[in-house]
């Protein structure tokens, strides 16, 4: 089972290194997780292409698309980017999300918070990402609505008198 | 001599004035449209996220009626035209009824205040000359609605549609959607263009306050 960490364009060290720390590996590990993609961006990795606490760790900075990964793994742990999210819970994937603290101004909060009271992921802090690992529950996740252009087509139809 | 220029001057600011506040008004959607009418979709790719919004938005109209699509870019966003050719690829192999537009940033990321209106002005002129001078002039069209999901600069191409409607010419209906990722309050954008817009599309219902012209549809990317 493969878990992938993505910052998508930014940096956000903290995740990056909290990724590879051994209370997360073992929080992994717990959950039958044995592969870790780390997609570090802007940010220094500290662990590549090792194996701990019976992680295999691969990481990279920047994929043209990152669509085939998602595809792969069974848990995303990202950035709160509004992108990432869209892209994750369509494809019905395990997602916890990690808002970056030291961004000014950032919604990302209210998103992540938002989506995680209405059950499509989890959301938590740097620090608290190990527990919420080993505390994920798949069973208590509400599945993400599916993409539904009929509302905005009718408006766009109203519009234009079709 | 000076009472005359006086009474033309007090003249063209009531009538100017009086435009304002009739184009301001708010205007009604088009009539029944013919059952094989055509028409043009106008789309703004404001980059990273708001391209994939704006992408999303479109993607189930109805082409058939949409024979020509018209993409506005941000200038050097070169990842939102090759997003928008393979959009394109994936609706209609080898189509050629699409167009990229480039449009001048109103304001790059970083950039300080006090140098943003001399390129605002510049990123305005460039879209008078888009919406309102080259339609006039033959050379191109304008779209019939216009989609807008945000940053900046389609702020001023909706400028540029209001110099367009002052002036009575045709001007595409114009249709903002708040990004999904704006939860409880709405961007700078989606601020200064709710009063503009003729739909105002928000993805959380508390997005904007107690807004009456705010619609809440669900998500809708």
């Amino acid at each position: 089972m493969l878990a992938f960490v993505t910052v998508g364009s930014t940096r956000f060290d903290a995740l990056v290194h909290a990724a590879t720390t051994t209370d997360v590996l073992k929080a992994l590990k717990s959950k039958g997780f044995t592969r870790l993609i780390i997609q570090c961006g802007n940010s220094d990795v500290a662990k590549d292409n090792v194996e701990e606490q019976g992680i295999q760790i691969e990481a990279w900075r920047f994929k043209p698309t990152l669509q085939d990964t998602f595809n792969d793994a069974s848990l995303v742990i990202s950035h709160a980017g509004s992108g990432t999210i869209l892209d994750v819970l369509r494809i019905d994937k395990w997602l916890i999300v990690v808002p970056n603290p030291t961004l000014l101004d950032n919604h990302q909060e209210e998103l992540a918070e938002s989506l995680s009271k209405l059950g499509h992921l989890k959301a938590t802090t740097v620090s608290g990402l190990a527990d919420t690992i080993a505390a994920f529950d798949p069973a208590t996740i509400v599945p993400f609505p599916k993409y539904d252009g009929t509302k905005f087509r009718a408006i766009i139809d109203e519009e234009l008198g079709f | 001599m000076v009472v005359t220029i006086l009474f033309a001057l007090l003249g063209l600011i009531t009538a100017t004035i009086l435009r304002l506040f009739f184009v301001l008004q708010r205007s009604r959607p088009r009539p029944p449209a013919a059952l094989n009418a055509k028409r043009t979709l106008g789309v703004f790719l404001g980059s990273g996220g708001h391209t994939s919004e704006a992408l999303s938005l479109i993607s189930a109209l109805d082409f058939t009626r949409f024979t020509t699509r018209k993409y506005y870019v941000s200038e050097g966003d070169h990842l939102s035209i090759s997003k928008a050719k393979a959009f394109e690829e994936s609706k209609f192999p080898n189509s050629r009824n699409f167009e990229c537009i480039v449009v001048p940033r109103a304001r790059r990321v970083h950039q300080s205040i006090v140098s943003t209106p001399p390129t605002a002005l510049r990123s305005l002129f460039a879209c008078i000359k888009l919406m309102t001078m080259s339609p006039l002039l033959g050379a191109s069209t304008v779209p019939d609605v216009l989609i807008l999901n945000g940053p900046g600069t389609c702020l001023i191409l909706c400028l540029a549609v209001y110099v367009s409607k002052f002036l009575g010419l045709s001007a595409p209906r114009l249709v903002y959607v708040e990004s999904f990722a704006r939860v409880r309050s709405l961007s700078l954008t989606g601020k200064l263009l709710r009063p503009l817009v003729d739909r105002f599309l928000i993805q959380w219902p508390e997005a904007a306050g107690r807004s009456k012209k705010a619609e809440y549809y669900g998500i809708l990317v």
